[in-house]
Protein backbone atom coordinates (compact mmCIF):
# COMPACT_ATOMS: atom_id res chain seq x y z
CA UNK A 1 0.00 0.00 0.00
CA UNK A 2 2.81 2.30 0.74
CA UNK A 3 4.54 1.73 -2.33
CA UNK A 4 1.20 2.32 -4.38
CA UNK A 5 0.82 5.38 -2.36
CA UNK A 6 4.48 6.48 -3.01
CA UNK A 7 3.87 5.63 -6.89
CA UNK A 8 0.86 7.65 -6.99
CA UNK A 9 2.39 10.30 -4.99
CA UNK A 10 5.78 10.84 -7.92
CA UNK A 11 2.92 10.62 -10.41
CA UNK A 12 1.33 13.68 -8.84
CA UNK A 13 4.31 15.52 -8.31
CA UNK A 14 5.42 15.20 -12.07
CA UNK A 15 1.89 16.12 -13.14
CA UNK A 16 1.72 19.29 -10.76
CA UNK A 17 5.35 20.08 -12.27
CA UNK A 18 4.57 19.84 -15.62
CA UNK A 19 1.46 21.63 -15.41
CA UNK A 20 3.13 24.40 -13.23
CA UNK A 21 6.33 24.79 -15.55
CA UNK A 22 3.83 24.61 -19.41
CA UNK A 23 1.49 27.15 -17.66
CA UNK A 24 5.07 29.65 -16.61
CA UNK A 25 6.24 28.70 -20.46
CA UNK A 26 3.01 29.99 -21.88
CA UNK A 27 2.81 33.29 -19.51
CA UNK A 28 6.47 33.99 -20.29
CA UNK A 29 6.38 33.41 -24.11
CA UNK A 30 7.04 36.82 -25.78
CA UNK A 31 4.80 37.97 -28.40
CA UNK A 32 7.02 37.80 -31.51
CA UNK A 33 7.86 41.26 -32.49
CA UNK A 34 10.00 41.58 -35.25
CA UNK A 35 12.90 44.44 -35.77
CA UNK A 36 13.45 43.53 -38.69
CA UNK A 37 11.26 42.20 -41.71
CA UNK A 38 14.49 41.04 -43.86
CA UNK A 39 17.56 39.35 -42.59
CA UNK A 40 21.03 39.15 -44.57
CA UNK A 41 22.98 35.84 -44.03
CA UNK A 42 26.33 36.98 -44.83
CA UNK A 43 28.86 34.31 -45.67
CA UNK A 44 32.66 34.77 -46.71
CA UNK A 45 32.78 34.02 -50.22
CA UNK A 46 35.78 33.64 -52.44
CA UNK A 47 36.71 34.77 -55.99
CA UNK A 48 39.54 34.57 -58.61
CA UNK A 49 42.15 37.53 -58.32
CA UNK A 50 41.72 39.67 -61.34
CA UNK A 51 38.57 37.77 -62.85
CA UNK A 52 34.69 39.01 -63.02
CA UNK A 53 33.33 36.64 -60.80
CA UNK A 54 29.92 36.91 -59.16
CA UNK A 55 29.14 37.40 -55.37
CA UNK A 56 25.62 35.71 -54.02
CA UNK A 57 23.71 38.17 -51.36
CA UNK A 58 21.64 35.65 -49.38
CA UNK A 59 18.46 37.62 -47.86
CA UNK A 60 15.25 36.63 -45.98
CA UNK A 61 11.93 38.04 -45.52
CA UNK A 62 10.50 37.10 -42.15
CA UNK A 63 7.55 34.79 -42.30
CA UNK A 64 4.73 36.35 -42.82
CA UNK A 65 5.90 39.43 -44.48
CA UNK A 66 6.58 40.30 -47.91
CA UNK A 67 8.21 43.19 -49.61
CA UNK A 68 8.37 44.98 -52.87
CA UNK A 69 10.27 43.42 -55.35
CA UNK A 70 13.03 46.02 -57.32
CA UNK A 71 10.58 46.12 -59.75
CA UNK A 72 7.13 47.16 -58.15
CA UNK A 73 3.63 47.38 -60.11
CA UNK A 74 3.60 50.52 -59.23
CA UNK A 75 6.48 53.49 -59.53
CA UNK A 76 4.65 54.87 -55.81
CA UNK A 77 5.86 51.76 -54.11
CA UNK A 78 8.99 51.90 -52.80
CA UNK A 79 11.46 49.00 -54.20
CA UNK A 80 13.60 46.49 -52.60
CA UNK A 81 16.78 48.80 -53.68
CA UNK A 82 20.61 47.89 -53.05
CA UNK A 83 23.59 50.33 -52.32
CA UNK A 84 26.74 49.80 -52.33
CA UNK A 85 29.67 52.10 -50.87
CA UNK A 86 33.09 51.70 -52.82
CA UNK A 87 35.51 49.66 -51.81
CA UNK A 88 39.19 49.57 -52.11
CA UNK A 89 40.62 47.11 -55.09
CA UNK A 90 37.33 46.18 -55.70
CA UNK A 91 35.44 46.70 -59.08
CA UNK A 92 31.71 46.47 -58.65
CA UNK A 93 29.62 46.24 -61.58
CA UNK A 94 25.49 46.82 -61.04
CA UNK A 95 23.35 44.33 -59.28
CA UNK A 96 20.97 42.01 -60.46
CA UNK A 97 17.54 41.88 -58.70
CA UNK A 98 15.82 38.46 -58.88
CA UNK A 99 12.47 39.04 -60.52
CA UNK A 100 9.21 39.09 -58.14
CA UNK A 101 5.94 36.79 -57.73
CA UNK A 102 2.62 38.27 -57.90
CA UNK A 103 0.74 39.03 -55.41
CA UNK A 104 -2.51 40.40 -54.01
CA UNK A 105 -4.64 40.87 -50.72
CA UNK A 106 -7.29 39.10 -49.93
CA UNK A 107 -9.91 41.76 -50.12
CA UNK A 108 -8.97 43.09 -53.60
CA UNK A 109 -7.24 40.22 -55.76
CA UNK A 110 -7.96 42.43 -59.26
CA UNK A 111 -4.83 45.01 -57.38
CA UNK A 112 -1.51 42.73 -58.63
CA UNK A 113 2.07 43.15 -56.67
CA UNK A 114 5.35 42.63 -57.57
CA UNK A 115 7.50 41.29 -54.15
CA UNK A 116 9.41 38.77 -52.69
CA UNK A 117 8.84 36.17 -49.91
CA UNK A 118 11.02 34.05 -48.01
CA UNK A 119 14.59 33.67 -49.33
CA UNK A 120 16.12 35.51 -52.23
CA UNK A 121 19.16 36.46 -53.86
CA UNK A 122 20.92 39.41 -55.11
CA UNK A 123 23.69 38.82 -57.07
CA UNK A 124 26.96 41.21 -57.33
CA UNK A 125 29.46 41.41 -60.32
CA UNK A 126 33.51 42.01 -59.25
CA UNK A 127 36.38 42.26 -59.97
CA UNK A 128 38.75 41.95 -57.08
CA UNK A 129 42.39 42.14 -56.42
CA UNK A 130 44.37 40.35 -54.33
CA UNK A 131 43.12 39.64 -50.86
CA UNK A 132 40.10 40.04 -48.39
CA UNK A 133 37.67 42.63 -48.85
CA UNK A 134 34.37 44.02 -47.43
CA UNK A 135 31.77 45.96 -49.31
CA UNK A 136 29.57 48.06 -47.27
CA UNK A 137 26.17 48.58 -48.32
CA UNK A 138 22.02 49.00 -47.17
CA UNK A 139 19.19 47.40 -48.58
CA UNK A 140 16.10 49.62 -48.34
CA UNK A 141 12.76 47.89 -48.57
CA UNK A 142 9.22 48.21 -47.44
CA UNK A 143 7.29 45.57 -46.11
CA UNK A 144 3.71 44.73 -45.48
CA UNK A 145 1.97 41.76 -44.14
CA UNK A 146 -1.53 40.26 -45.42
CA UNK A 147 -3.28 43.32 -44.37
CA UNK A 148 -0.76 46.00 -43.55
CA UNK A 149 2.12 48.20 -44.86
CA UNK A 150 5.04 48.84 -42.07
CA UNK A 151 7.32 52.50 -42.92
CA UNK A 152 10.35 51.57 -45.20
CA UNK A 153 13.59 50.27 -43.54
CA UNK A 154 17.22 50.68 -44.38
CA UNK A 155 19.06 46.87 -43.31
CA UNK A 156 22.85 47.90 -43.14
CA UNK A 157 25.00 44.64 -44.66
CA UNK A 158 28.69 44.00 -45.18
CA UNK A 159 29.46 41.53 -48.36
CA UNK A 160 32.90 40.32 -47.19
CA UNK A 161 35.17 38.34 -49.86
CA UNK A 162 38.85 36.74 -50.62
CA UNK A 163 40.15 37.03 -54.04
CA UNK A 164 42.56 34.14 -54.54
CA UNK B 1 -0.91 0.19 8.92
CA UNK B 2 -0.88 2.59 11.40
CA UNK B 3 2.56 4.11 9.99
CA UNK B 4 1.32 3.60 6.72
CA UNK B 5 -1.42 5.84 7.02
CA UNK B 6 0.26 8.21 8.87
CA UNK B 7 2.49 8.35 5.35
CA UNK B 8 -0.11 8.52 3.18
CA UNK B 9 -1.71 11.69 5.28
CA UNK B 10 1.52 13.18 4.93
CA UNK B 11 2.02 12.80 0.87
CA UNK B 12 -1.78 14.08 0.70
CA UNK B 13 -0.94 17.27 2.49
CA UNK B 14 2.06 17.42 0.86
CA UNK B 15 0.60 17.14 -2.93
CA UNK B 16 -2.08 19.17 -1.52
CA UNK B 17 0.75 22.19 -0.76
CA UNK B 18 1.85 21.43 -4.60
CA UNK B 19 -0.65 22.00 -5.95
CA UNK B 20 -1.83 25.26 -3.56
CA UNK B 21 2.05 26.72 -4.45
CA UNK B 22 1.47 25.99 -8.22
CA UNK B 23 -1.87 27.62 -8.17
CA UNK B 24 -0.61 30.70 -5.99
CA UNK B 25 2.61 30.75 -8.54
CA UNK B 26 0.06 31.12 -11.39
CA UNK B 27 -1.98 33.95 -9.90
CA UNK B 28 0.80 36.15 -8.95
CA UNK B 29 2.59 35.67 -12.56
CA UNK B 30 -0.98 36.84 -13.80
CA UNK B 31 -1.34 39.45 -11.17
CA UNK B 32 2.03 40.31 -12.51
CA UNK B 33 1.52 40.09 -16.25
CA UNK B 34 -1.32 42.46 -15.63
CA UNK B 35 0.08 45.06 -13.70
CA UNK B 36 2.84 44.92 -16.75
CA UNK B 37 -0.17 45.66 -19.35
CA UNK B 38 -1.71 48.42 -17.24
CA UNK B 39 1.70 50.08 -16.78
CA UNK B 40 2.66 49.79 -20.93
CA UNK B 41 -0.72 51.56 -21.33
CA UNK B 42 0.28 54.01 -19.04
CA UNK B 43 3.07 54.94 -21.61
CA UNK B 44 0.84 55.70 -24.58
CA UNK B 45 0.19 59.31 -25.32
CA UNK B 46 -3.30 59.95 -22.94
CA UNK B 47 -3.72 63.72 -23.94
CA UNK B 48 -3.64 65.44 -27.69
CA UNK B 49 -0.84 66.78 -28.96
CA UNK B 50 1.49 64.84 -26.04
CA UNK B 51 4.61 63.06 -27.41
CA UNK B 52 6.59 59.97 -26.16
CA UNK B 53 9.98 60.75 -25.07
CA UNK B 54 11.41 57.95 -28.18
CA UNK B 55 9.77 55.28 -30.21
CA UNK B 56 11.22 52.07 -28.80
CA UNK B 57 11.56 48.81 -31.15
CA UNK B 58 8.69 47.27 -28.37
CA UNK B 59 6.04 49.34 -29.75
CA UNK B 60 5.78 47.91 -32.96
CA UNK B 61 2.88 45.62 -33.60
CA UNK B 62 0.94 47.00 -30.68
CA UNK B 63 -1.97 48.91 -32.87
CA UNK B 64 -3.49 51.86 -31.86
CA UNK B 65 -5.56 52.19 -28.28
CA UNK B 66 -7.62 55.46 -28.62
CA UNK B 67 -11.06 53.34 -28.16
CA UNK B 68 -13.45 55.21 -25.75
CA UNK B 69 -11.53 57.88 -25.96
CA UNK B 70 -11.80 61.73 -27.36
CA UNK B 71 -10.33 62.04 -30.36
CA UNK B 72 -7.22 64.18 -30.56
CA UNK B 73 -7.90 67.70 -32.12
CA UNK B 74 -5.52 68.66 -35.16
CA UNK B 75 -5.06 71.39 -37.36
CA UNK B 76 -3.71 70.34 -40.82
CA UNK B 77 -2.98 71.55 -44.21
CA UNK B 78 -4.66 70.15 -47.56
CA UNK B 79 -2.68 69.60 -50.79
CA UNK B 80 -3.86 73.15 -51.54
CA UNK B 81 -2.53 74.26 -48.47
CA UNK B 82 -6.42 75.17 -46.95
CA UNK B 83 -6.21 74.45 -43.24
CA UNK B 84 -8.93 71.74 -41.81
CA UNK B 85 -9.30 70.56 -37.98
CA UNK B 86 -11.21 67.94 -36.86
CA UNK B 87 -13.93 70.69 -34.72
CA UNK B 88 -15.13 71.49 -38.33
CA UNK B 89 -16.88 68.70 -38.28
CA UNK B 90 -18.05 68.68 -34.38
CA UNK B 91 -21.55 67.00 -34.27
CA UNK B 92 -20.99 64.62 -37.49
CA UNK B 93 -19.80 61.47 -37.17
CA UNK B 94 -16.08 61.31 -38.79
CA UNK B 95 -13.55 58.82 -40.07
CA UNK B 96 -10.07 59.80 -39.28
CA UNK B 97 -7.98 57.72 -41.78
CA UNK B 98 -4.56 57.51 -42.03
CA UNK B 99 -2.63 56.09 -45.51
CA UNK B 100 0.61 56.33 -46.95
CA UNK B 101 1.40 56.65 -50.82
CA UNK B 102 3.87 53.33 -50.35
CA UNK B 103 0.82 51.90 -48.93
CA UNK B 104 -0.66 49.17 -50.85
CA UNK B 105 -3.69 48.04 -48.87
CA UNK B 106 -4.41 51.97 -48.01
CA UNK B 107 -5.38 52.49 -51.45
CA UNK B 108 -7.43 48.87 -51.75
CA UNK B 109 -9.86 51.06 -49.15
CA UNK B 110 -9.59 54.26 -49.74
CA UNK B 111 -12.32 53.86 -52.90
CA UNK B 112 -14.63 52.04 -50.70
CA UNK B 113 -14.05 55.32 -48.34
CA UNK B 114 -15.15 57.22 -51.36
CA UNK B 115 -18.14 55.04 -51.94
CA UNK B 116 -19.03 55.22 -48.40
CA UNK B 117 -18.74 58.85 -47.87
CA UNK B 118 -21.50 59.32 -50.79
CA UNK B 119 -23.93 56.78 -49.28
CA UNK B 120 -23.72 58.39 -45.86
CA UNK B 121 -23.37 61.98 -46.74
CA UNK B 122 -27.13 62.37 -45.60
CA UNK B 123 -26.03 61.41 -42.44
CA UNK B 124 -23.35 63.95 -42.46
CA UNK B 125 -20.64 61.31 -42.63
CA UNK B 126 -17.10 62.65 -43.25
CA UNK B 127 -13.66 61.30 -43.93
CA UNK B 128 -10.68 62.53 -43.55
CA UNK B 129 -7.50 61.35 -45.21
CA UNK B 130 -4.21 61.74 -43.33
CA UNK B 131 -1.36 61.44 -45.08
CA UNK B 132 1.22 59.62 -43.05
CA UNK B 133 4.24 60.25 -45.33
CA UNK B 134 3.48 63.75 -46.00
CA UNK B 135 7.23 64.09 -47.60
CA UNK B 136 6.37 61.81 -50.48
CA UNK B 137 5.78 64.74 -52.02
CA UNK B 138 1.99 67.13 -52.84
CA UNK B 139 2.59 65.70 -56.26
CA UNK B 140 2.82 61.70 -55.25
CA UNK B 141 0.22 62.11 -53.10
CA UNK B 142 -2.31 63.95 -55.95
CA UNK B 143 -1.62 61.03 -58.10
CA UNK B 144 -2.59 58.27 -55.54
CA UNK B 145 -6.31 60.90 -55.31
CA UNK B 146 -6.73 60.74 -58.99
CA UNK B 147 -6.14 57.37 -58.76
CA UNK B 148 -8.32 56.59 -55.98
CA UNK B 149 -10.83 58.85 -57.05
CA UNK B 150 -10.96 60.06 -53.35
CA UNK B 151 -12.84 63.47 -53.20
CA UNK B 152 -12.80 63.93 -49.33
CA UNK B 153 -10.34 66.41 -47.78
CA UNK B 154 -6.30 64.81 -48.43
CA UNK B 155 -4.49 66.26 -45.40
CA UNK B 156 -0.90 66.57 -44.51
CA UNK B 157 0.31 65.03 -41.29
CA UNK B 158 2.88 66.93 -39.22
CA UNK B 159 4.05 64.28 -37.34
CA UNK B 160 2.41 65.37 -33.81
CA UNK B 161 -0.94 64.12 -35.28
CA UNK B 162 0.41 60.63 -35.11
CA UNK B 163 1.64 60.84 -31.57
CA UNK B 164 -1.62 62.30 -30.64
CA UNK B 165 -3.27 59.18 -32.08
CA UNK B 166 -1.49 56.27 -30.51
CA UNK B 167 1.81 56.41 -32.62
CA UNK B 168 1.61 54.82 -35.72
CA UNK B 169 3.73 51.95 -36.50
CA UNK B 170 1.86 50.66 -39.39
CA UNK B 171 -0.56 51.44 -41.98
CA UNK B 172 -3.40 51.61 -42.80
CA UNK B 173 -5.05 52.86 -39.58
CA UNK B 174 -8.33 54.60 -39.00
CA UNK B 175 -10.26 55.96 -36.34
CA UNK B 176 -13.83 56.32 -36.37
CA UNK B 177 -15.29 59.25 -34.43
CA UNK B 178 -18.87 60.09 -33.23
CA UNK B 179 -20.55 62.92 -33.17
CA UNK B 180 -19.51 63.70 -29.59
CA UNK B 181 -15.94 63.09 -30.82
CA UNK B 182 -15.41 60.06 -29.10
CA UNK B 183 -13.34 56.94 -30.99
CA UNK B 184 -15.68 54.15 -31.08
CA UNK B 185 -13.89 52.13 -33.39
CA UNK B 186 -10.50 52.00 -34.58
CA UNK B 187 -8.81 49.63 -37.23
CA UNK B 188 -5.44 48.49 -38.03
CA UNK B 189 -5.06 47.21 -41.41
CA UNK B 190 -6.80 46.25 -44.44
CA UNK B 191 -10.25 45.06 -43.31
CA UNK B 192 -13.29 43.98 -45.83
CA UNK B 193 -15.48 46.19 -47.28
CA UNK B 194 -18.41 44.85 -45.06
CA UNK B 195 -16.22 45.30 -41.92
CA UNK B 196 -15.87 49.05 -43.20
CA UNK B 197 -19.59 49.74 -43.99
CA UNK B 198 -20.61 48.56 -40.09
CA UNK B 199 -17.92 50.93 -38.21
CA UNK B 200 -19.38 53.66 -40.51
CA UNK B 201 -23.07 52.75 -39.16
CA UNK B 202 -22.17 51.91 -35.79
CA UNK B 203 -20.26 55.80 -35.80
CA UNK B 204 -23.14 57.26 -37.31
CA UNK B 205 -25.61 55.70 -34.47
CA UNK B 206 -23.74 56.33 -32.11
CA UNK B 207 -23.92 59.45 -29.92
CA UNK B 208 -26.11 62.18 -29.65
CA UNK B 209 -26.83 64.57 -32.50
CA UNK B 210 -27.40 67.36 -30.22
CA UNK B 211 -23.93 66.57 -28.00
CA UNK B 212 -21.40 69.25 -28.07
CA UNK B 213 -18.38 66.58 -28.43
CA UNK B 214 -14.96 67.00 -27.74
CA UNK B 215 -13.32 67.77 -31.34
Amino acid sequence: MLRAALSGAVVAFVGVAALTAQQVGNLDAPTPKPKSYVIYAAEPQEVTVGKRSTLELHFRVVDGFHVNSHTPKSELLIPTQLALQPAAGVKAEPVAYPAGTSYSFSFDPSEKLDVYTGAFTVKLPVVAEAGTHTVEGTLRYQACDHAACYPPKSLPIQVIFTAK
Amino acid sequence: MKRNGLVLSVMVVGIALLLWAGWHNLRERRKAMQEARDSRVVLMPAKPGQTPDAETPDSEMTGPHMLGKVAPSFTLATLDGKKVSLSDYKGRPVLVNFWGTWCAPCKVEMPWFEEFRKQYAAQGFEILGLTDDADAGNEAIAKVVRKTGVTYPILLTDGKVQKAYGGLDYLPVSFYVDKNGLVVDETAGLGSKDEIEAHIKKTISSGSSTAAGGQ
